[in-house]
């Protein structure tokens, strides 16, 4: 990650119908928070040696929201899920360059897939 | 002949705005802790209340008030009497060193991204290359150059900023909030202050070492006027640096190496963490670059030549600074006065201060 990372200047509401940050170079990103909790980089989501493990998408509920999100450091946003699950840290990086799913960066992604 | 002209209490409380807590570095005044003053045919009796009953520097208190008031005109003796705050009028005064009514639960001012205090982490990949002796001596010289600065000794096993700084002691705490102690004008909060003695060894796993840490920061009264914060870490990428990363929402990093290879291949891994946390790297510190027996002898490089400045070139940052090597940097740490104090002069202090000035002129500390 480069030191002038982009940060979040804000983070939406919990209460919103999706994830929304405002971020420092001004791009704002969306996410549906069902694809933020089945992203969870945890080490209980995705195994402790990154071995490939995903969360399966059934054991997630639709209305999946948090409760909470706290930022963490200068590098990562940590949120408390309603049912308690908060191991997962995302890095500022990834919400912001995988996680993405406003037009342009949706756009900007199934362009490289389609290379 | 003319009456004595008549000292009046206004002007008493006056003189006692002077007066600073040794501490606190606020007036007594503003601290609320001046409870009473009495005045009878030029004899003034002055009532203060102290934090805690074992404040360590009452008599220092007791000293400045009487020679404030006794400075005035028409003041003969000068009695102080000493009392202690009531838990209410402590939180009072918590509240009021934390900034005030409105919010009684805000923490240390660095813990807000929009902070004007300038942390800097000091960092290295492998223990040995001289972290500390940087960090006391990175700080006497800012000290030097005008500005406040902090040490939070963050090497939980490995302290030994008390002892380079030649300090010894308790902080105070005023209920949960902690006094750092102070030396050479600057304030160092330690795990080696909480321990029985300086020998005493730290037998900790993971979260301790958060919980430690993480009171250093938020529950420490750093000052408002504190610049720069500069925070020794335990050599590598452990349980410390996470905490120090998680923690502190604004904090730059400086790493220091040792010439050789073996030394900067591992320090790229303090970098490579700094990446991953967001932190910005401002520069590569290379001590013990050479010794030089005489000013007309050639220097003569012990660990090798030039690892610090490969290192700053593959991060794409600045060389802060090459300290030399030099037994009197060993002797100063080992004394408790840092080099850059006793021998100001030398080419090591000179070193150090130009490092300082560099590292700052990345870093300066904002007008307000």
């Amino acid at each position: 990650m480069s030191p002038r990372m982009p940060t979040p200047v804000e983070v939406g509401s919990i209460v919103g119908k999706t994830f929304r940050i405002t971020w420092s170079d001004g791009h704002r990103s969306t996410c549906s928070w069902k694809a933020l909790r089945l992203a969870c980089p945890c080490a209980h989501c995705r195994g402790e040696w990154a071995d490939g493990r995903t969360v399966d998408p059934s054991s997630i509920r639709e209305d999946v929201h948090p409760m909470r999100i706290e930022r963490v450091g200068a590098y990562a946003l940590q949120p408390t899920w309603w049912d308690g699950h908060n191991t997962g840290l995302y890095t500022f990086h990834m919400l912001r360059f995988e996680l993405c799913e406003c037009v342009e960066c949706t756009a900007a992604r199934s362009a490289r897939a389609a290379r | 002949m003319s009456p004595e002209p008549k000292v009046s209490r206004e002007q008493v409380l006056d003189a006692l705005r002077g007066v600073e807590d040794p501490e606190l570095h606020k007036s007594i005044v503003d601290l609320d802790m001046v409870k009473d003053i009495q005045i009878t045919d030029g004899r003034v009796n002055v009532t203060a209340l102290l934090t805690i009953s074992a404040c360590p520097l009452r008599e220092t208190i007791v000293t400045s008030i009487r020679d404030r008031v006794r400075s005035l005109p028409g003041v003969g003796e000068v009695d102080v009497t000493l009392g202690v705050m009531d838990p209410q009028e402590r939180q009072a005064l918590i509240t009021k060193l934390r900034g005030g009514a409105a919010s009684p639960t805000r923490r240390s001012s660095f813990l807000t991204p929009e902070s004007p205090v300038r942390v800097i982490t000091i960092a290295s990949g492998k223990g040995g290359v001289g972290k500390s002796t940087v960090t006391v001596n990175l700080a006497i010289a800012l000290t030097q150059m005008g500005h406040k600065v902090g040490i939070i000794d963050a090497d939980v096993y490995g302290f030994s900023i008390p002892r380079m700084l030649g300090m010894r002691g308790r902080p105070t705490m005023i209920d949960q909030m902690v006094v750092p102690l102070e030396k050479h004008g600057i304030r160092v909060m330690s795990i080696g202050f909480m321990l029985p003695d300086e020998t005493d060894a730290v037998v900790w796993r993971g979260p301790m070492l958060h919980k430690a840490l993480t009171t250093f920061i938020n529950e420490v009264h750093w000052g408002d006027d504190l610049d720069y914060l500069l925070l020794d870490l335990p050599p590598g990428t452990g349980d410390v640096s996470i905490t120090i990363a998680q923690t502190l929402p604004q904090t730059h990093m400086v790493i220091v190496t040792t010439p050789q290879a073996a030394a900067v291949s591992v320090a790229q891994r303090a970098a490579r963490m700094a990446d991953k946390v967001n932190i910005e790297v401002m520069g590569i510190i290379e001590n013990m670059s050479y010794f030089q027996a005489a000013p007309d002898q050639p220097p003569i490089y012990i660990f090798g030549r030039g690892g610090g400045q490969r290192l700053a070139e593959v991060q794409g940052v600045p060389l802060l600074g090459e300290i030399p090597l030099d037994p009197a940097i060993r002797e100063g740490g080992d004394e408790g006065t840092p080099i850059t104090l006793s021998a100001p002069d030398s080419p090591v202090a000179k070193a150090f201060r130009t490092t300082a000035d560099k590292l700052i002129r990345r870093l300066p500390v904002p007008v307000a």
